[in-house]
């Protein structure tokens, strides 16, 4: 009976046409800018092939700004999974079920929150004068001041905190619910064999949640690409250039500064082009 | 005497957890408190707990045009591409989890590949497009394609939630006579409603905080709710502090309402995949 339903056709086909549409458009177009000279004060252009690619290689800012992008998905990845794991075994560990259940509400709030809002939060939390989180620092040195959204040094890594805020409290959550899903008696005997607590997770459990650990953190890598709404409200890509992925300059690029929108697409392409192999490549290897 | 490093180890990581449980609110709830706050009240070297609470700065937000129209385009945007989402990704996603064919696999990598394109790399053709075709900056232009982001996650998220439909019962209403697009709607939707609600919600909280296409998309008539809060910080050099906060906290609102759902939505993933 099911077989030969038209359900299947009827159901699968506009949707997956209407996705295809919506997405090889833009793709396909991206492309098309980035091989033009297009720029937003002009109404004309021309056909350049090649040379915003050519120029793209020789700008030092977009050197800069691929960097700045494999140091925030290094950063940003490593330490999400770090709090999440941390935290979620010491919730196995030391957590009654309803105070999982509490901590699990709690550690689902921030990553619901709309980065910018989570970006505005902690942009006044930074502040140097009157920011709480620089409070306790102030307060210790007597009023020195610590400013560390504006030091080079210490930009990236306070945008990335507010990341590792929303995500790696979230990642913690889910970390729980695997734990929990394990089948009891592997670590009970572990603990027959005197095993430490730490060393059932680090030999027992966590390697047994190897796989969906691994899908975890491939989920975090393409979530960390979207840094843009953090950086463009909190530092807009400085100081200097500290902070400038390649979104953020793309943007600048193409809209800000000088509205060179096939430069920016061209900067855009490459990016598309880096993920999508790069993400396929691992995704068939999770899956198999 | 062996018990007591256990019992230290227990209290620390108990110390730790509660840390890490305020550090997830305090912020916002800081937040919250500022916005009741009067600037000279939230301009002080050490913060002020106890102050006179103030309405101003919410009458304030509410009262502005631009955030009622922000406030208005969010809504219809991200309540439209829901809508659509909804009407072809569910469908779409039912198909994959009852009619396996051979490139049920292919599709779920393709729907899920959508995520991996950079938001800039769809912006920014699809700015000059709607330049083109004269859409720029307005609402159907968002919608469309915001669309492309709520069929793929309601689609992604969908298909487990259908693939935990018991098997069974809608073999029993194929038996009882029923065809199979009414197994569908009358069957195997209101079994997995509950999970459905969950992706649903997710995919609005996803459109609801986007940022980077709609600032991209819009220059005036369309902006967002998160586009005109995040411009509230560029009125000149005395930022409005209490302003600022009033307009976080009113932008956070809608996407906590669905705490409640989505957690759920999260425990009963992990049911699923206990059983």
């Amino acid at each position: 009976m099911r077989r030969r339903s038209s359900l299947p056709v009827t159901f699968l086909v506009p949707t997956l046409a209407i996705l295809l549409v919506l997405s090889m458009v833009p793709t396909l177009y991206a492309i098309v800018i980035a091989l033009q000279n297009r720029e937003l004060s002009m109404t004309g252009y021309s056909w350049v092939w090649f040379s915003n690619f050519a120029d793209l290689f020789l700008d030092r800012r977009f050197l800069n700004a691929v960097w700045v992008s494999v140091k925030w998905e290094i950063v940003t990845v490593v330490a999400t999974m770090a709090v999440a794991i941390g935290l979620g075994v010491l919730m196995f560990e030391a957590a009654s079920p309803r105070l999982r259940n509490f901590y699990c509400l709690l550690f689902i709030i921030p990553v619901l929150l709309p980065r910018v809002s989570a970006a505005f939060v902690w942009k006044f939390a930074y502040h140097p004068l009157y920011g709480i989180a620089t409070y306790p620092y102030r307060l210790v040195t007597g009023g020195l001041i610590f400013d560390p959204l504006s030091k080079p040094a210490t930009a990236l890594f306070a945008v990335a905190s507010v990341d590792v805020w929303q995500w790696g409290l979230f990642f913690a959550v889910i970390v729980l619910k695997l734990l929990e899903t394990l089948p009891p008696q592997p670590i009970e005997a572990a603990r027959l064999d005197h095993a430490k607590r730490w060393q059932i997770h680090a030999y027992v459990t966590l390697p047994m949640l190897k796989a969906p650990l691994i899908s975890l953190m491939f989920v975090k890598m393409i979530e960390s690409l979207r840094s843009f709404d953090l950086i463009y409200v909190m530092t807009r890509g400085g100081p200097g250039v500290a902070t400038e992925t390649l979104d953020m300059y793309a943007f600048s690029q193409g809209f800000i500064e000088s509205g060179k929108v096939s430069y920016a697409s061209a900067m855009a392409v490459l990016m598309m082009i880096a993920t999508v192999i790069t993400f396929t490549m691992l995704w068939k290897r999770v899956q198999a | 005497m062996k018990l007591y490093p256990i019992r230290l180890g227990r209290l620390i990581a108990k110390v730790i957890l509660a840390l890490a449980g305020f550090l997830a609110v305090f912020p916002l709830l800081w937040t919250a408190l500022n916005a009741l706050k009067n600037n000279v009240d939230i301009i002080t070297r050490v913060p002020k707990v106890i102050f006179t609470p103030t309405l101003a700065n919410i009458g304030y937000i509410l009262g502005r045009d631009s955030v009622l129209t922000g406030l208005y385009n969010s809504v219809v945007a991200c309540g439209s591409a829901v809508l659509i989402g909804v009407a072809l990704g569910l469908p779409a996603a039912y198909a994959v989890a009852r009619y396996p064919n051979r490139f049920a696999g292919d599709i779920q990598f393709f729907v899920l590949s959508l995520r991996f394109l950079p938001p800039v790399a769809v912006a920014i053709p699809l700015m000059v497009i709607w330049l083109q075709v004269g859409l720029y900056d307005t609402l159907p232009a968002l919608i469309v394609t915001y669309s492309l982001l709520t069929i793929s996650v309601i689609m992604w998220l969908a298909i487990p939630a259908f693939q935990g439909v018991p098997k069974e019962i809608e073999e029993a209403a194929f038996v009882d006579g029923y065809g199979a697009y009414s197994v569908f709607w009358r069957i195997a939707l209101p079994v997995a409603a509950r999970s459905l609600a969950g992706a649903i919600a997710f995919s609005f909280v996803l459109v609801w905080n986007e940022f980077l296409i709609a600032l991209m998309l819009s220059s005036s008539n369309a902006k967002t709710l998160p586009i005109v809060a995040s411009e509230l910080s560029q009125q000149g050099m005395n930022v409005p502090w209490g302003i600022l906060n009033a307009s976080v906290v009113l932008l956070s609102l809608p996407p906590l309402l669905f705490l409640g759902i989505l957690s759920g939505f999260l425990n009963s993933v992990f049911r699923q995949k206990k059983s």
